[in-house]
């Protein structure tokens, strides 16, 4: 059975490099994200998502495959409880005049499993309130959306 | 696979009735919609329009069905590209739920037609329109045409 894809378009009158800020600054994701984004950003690094109450426990976590600063970022996708099974996530980030299109592309996924479903609900909230952040400077309620 | 389907879900710091007026009113929509807008008297059964600025219509259906503030669901026929015209009629969804100080909104839009050039067109633009809603809602200034760009 082939792997499943997801993709997230989103428009945000912001800048390149605001948006690579905002997606790998840990003082900024945890604005819009509830959790915390770690890693030095090298290619072959290690990245993960820690939870802000709790930051020993890592919501997701993985390698750093691309960084090219403020365009493309790829990373490889991991469960910290289940690190055999890695799915992978890339954010292409292009300058429109005064905007920022900003494209998720989630590959690699095991069809119908719990991450395709996860991270499908995910998206859309993360990226939702990102763009919230950056356009009114108050992100969205993240956790509370999560937890509904 | 035997149709084609666009999803999209986007979160907005608004209401469910301001999100209702923006999708409905053909001002506000307008102002986000990159010039283009859609005219009907949302009653189920009743006809819809999109025009551009010149009034040259783009695609049309009819109301399935309306629920303010909640759900709109229409049928959608393209009228300006001959491919996708000659597919017939799509059915487009919008459910409205709010969700505390938010409304998550869910827009679909799917088709029978297998590879749909129709789906294709409008999974790029969806994108563009609920991001510039967006803004448009949360900060009072919509999204420039991203196709219009130097």
């Amino acid at each position: 059975m082939s792997k499943a894809k997801q993709v997230y378009v989103t428009y945000i009158r912001s800048t390149p490099e605001k948006v690579w800020d905002a997606l790998t600054n840990p003082e900024m994701t945890r604005q819009y994200w509830g959790h915390s984004m770690v890693s030095d950003w090298k290619p072959g690094s290690a990245w993960s998502l820690r939870r802000i109450s709790d930051p020993n426990f890592s919501a997701a976590c993985g390698k750093v495959i691309e960084c090219t600063r403020p365009g493309r970022l790829v990373l490889s996708w991991s469960k910290p409880q289940d690190p055999s099974v890695v799915s992978r996530a890339s954010f292409d980030i292009e300058k429109i005049d005064d905007e920022v299109r900003l494209t998720v592309v989630h590959d690699e996924l095991e069809p119908e499993s719990e991450m395709l479903r996860g991270i499908s609900r995910g998206w859309p909230i993360v990226l939702s309130s990102l763009k919230s952040l950056l356009e009114t400077g108050r992100g969205l309620d993240s956790d509370k959306l999560f937890r509904r | 696979m035997s149709n084609s389907k666009f999803l999209y879900v986007t979160y907005i710091r608004t209401t469910a009735e301001k999100l209702w007026d923006a999708l409905t009113n053909k001002d506000l929509m307008k102002s986000y919609w990159f010039n283009m807008h859609q005219e009907s008297d949302w009653r189920a059964g009743s006809s819809w329009e999109m025009k551009d600025s010149k009034g040259e219509v783009w695609d049309s259906g009819t109301i399935l069905e309306s629920q303010r503030p909640h759900k709109l669901v229409i049928s959608w026929q393209h009228r300006h590209h001959a491919q996708a015209r000659a597919e017939g009629f799509s059915r487009m969804t919008y459910l409205i739920e709010t969700a505390g100080p938010l409304v998550k909104l869910t827009v679909s839009h799917e088709s029978d037609v297998e590879n749909s050039d129709l789906i294709a067109k409008v999974s790029s633009g969806w994108p563009m329109v609920l991001s510039s809603l967006k803004s448009l809602l949360e900060t009072g200034e919509a999204l420039p045409d991203p196709r219009k760009a130097a």
